[in-house]
């Protein structure tokens, strides 16, 4: 690794930097989000399961709710591409 | 621990479906337009619900009150089967666990058939493989003639502690004995967890409600206090062992009297009384009150085991409803006196 300190540093190498640090934050907006929105519909998921083996007629039901939780993941999805566009 | 207790991951997809299941179970609209239908109308009604495999099943071998009562049995095992079938580690443990007492019922039916000389094909029916005990199991040792076979064909399995002293003779010791069993063994398999302290306070609920059934009884039939303290269960919820004492040593007006200081008496209110000649309405009462509190409990903590035992109570109450309707029709009743046995 390249030992940069900030007063040697120069314009480009700063803007560089700062560039890569936005990446970083729209990658854990978008990863963070995923796995949360990932944990809240395990449960749905699998009590949609457990509710349509019994009751064919819940699948719709079941995968609208089951879904419901992928917003947590849009929104992550918006702040990644604010930061990395704007 | 050889499963894991924390949380309720394990819990979502069992709910949801029991939750599913406990939609299929009949109307209590329902019970009253059956009333007004004889046997063979109920067994066509029944075979076109829920029950339909079972009575095709056994179309064949049986007719009549034999083949709904025999319908009935087959489907809460199967049903009560198929629950352990669709859970895993926690769940499963605590209904394992909750379904013992149909081998104790089992157990029970079995000696008790034995004691007064029953023909196979009698205690056959009255089994219900719903517990750990297969049927076939439970037909082998029905089998067996004598009381030492039937403790050796019930030695690898955690009822024989029970059974063991039994010599033949008078059933209440070992019936009893196997009681406590099931309660010790439930008390202990239930944590510390938020949900598994609503399900201790629920078990312990049904316990007491068991021990108000057998005190209600006994101080009817003015039994020696001794002999009434043998046959209750400690480890209720509102009745402590302090309690069971004083209200077994009570003279029956009192007793009536003491059961105002219990919260049992909101449902008991209306149906004791000093003079009272029978003591349907009060079982009644005491099982609809069973009924009412489990469903209350099963919304406190969705992600829990109490709606499945919820669905396990309403589903043996149906069946005791259905085999009561079919019953009564079978022997003529009138329909007042059937409505009074059905919990609703």
């Amino acid at each position: 690794m390249v030992d940069i300190s900030i007063a040697d540093a120069t314009v480009e190498q700063i803007l560089a930097n700062q560039k890569g640090l936005i990446a970083i934050g729209a990658g854990l907006a978008v990863g963070l989000s995923g796995i949360a929105s990932g944990i809240a519909e395990k449960d749905i998921g699998a009590a949609a399961v457990g509710a349509m083996a019994e009751r064919e007629e819940l699948f719709g039901k079941g995968l609208i709710l089951t879904v419901i939780p992928e917003t947590i993941v849009i929104f992550g999805l918006v702040v990644a591409i604010l930061l990395l566009f704007l | 621990m050889f499963f894991n207790r924390r949380g309720s991951k394990k819990y979502a997809y069992i709910t949801a479906r029991v939750r599913a299941m406990k939609s299929k179970l009949i109307q209590r609209e329902v019970f009253p337009k059956m009333m007004n239908m004889d046997l063979a109308e109920i067994t066509r009604f029944i075979g076109e619900s829920e029950y339909k495999q079972d009575v095709d099943e056994l179309a064949q071998k049986y007719s009549g009150i034999d083949l709904v009562e025999h319908a009935l049995n087959q489907n809460l095992a199967r049903t009560y089967r198929k629950l352990l079938r669709v859970s895993q580690d926690e769940p499963h443990y605590l209904i394992t666990e909750y379904l013992r007492y149909w081998d104790i019922w089992n157990i029970k039916t079995i000696l008790r058939g034995k004691y007064y000389g029953a023909p196979l094909e009698e205690i056959q029916e009255a089994v219900v493989a719903a517990g750990q005990l297969g049927y076939r199991q439970l037909v082998s040792i029905a089998s067996m003639e004598s009381i030492n076979d039937i403790k050796v064909a019930l030695e690898n399995t955690p009822y024989h502690s029970a059974v063991s002293d039994y010599q033949g003779g008078m059933l209440s010791t070992v019936e009893n004995n196997l009681d406590k069993l099931y309660y010790s063994r439930i008390l202990s398999s239930v944590g510390k967890s938020k949900g598994e302290k609503l399900s201790l306070k629920f078990i312990k609920t049904e316990i007491d409600l068991k021990n108000l059934k057998t005190l209600f009884r006994t101080k009817k039939a003015n039994l020696p206090r001794d002999e009434i303290m043998e046959l209750l269960i400690s480890g209720g919820a509102e009745l402590k062992d302090g309690d069971l004492r004083r209200l077994v040593s009570l003279s029956w007006p009192d007793f009536i009297k003491s059961m105002e200081d219990y919260s049992y008496w909101s449902a008991l209110s209306e149906v004791i009384s000093e003079d009272m000649p029978s003591l349907i309405d009060m079982e009644a009462e005491l099982d609809k009150y069973a009924m009412k509190y489990s469903s209350k409990v099963s919304h406190y903590y969705p992600l829990s085991i109490l709606p499945i035992f919820d669905y396990i109570i309403r589903k043996n109450n149906e069946i005791k409803n259905l085999r009561m309707i079919a019953r009564g029709k079978e022997s003529a009743l009138s329909n007042d006196i059937i409505k009074r046995h059905l919990v609703m």
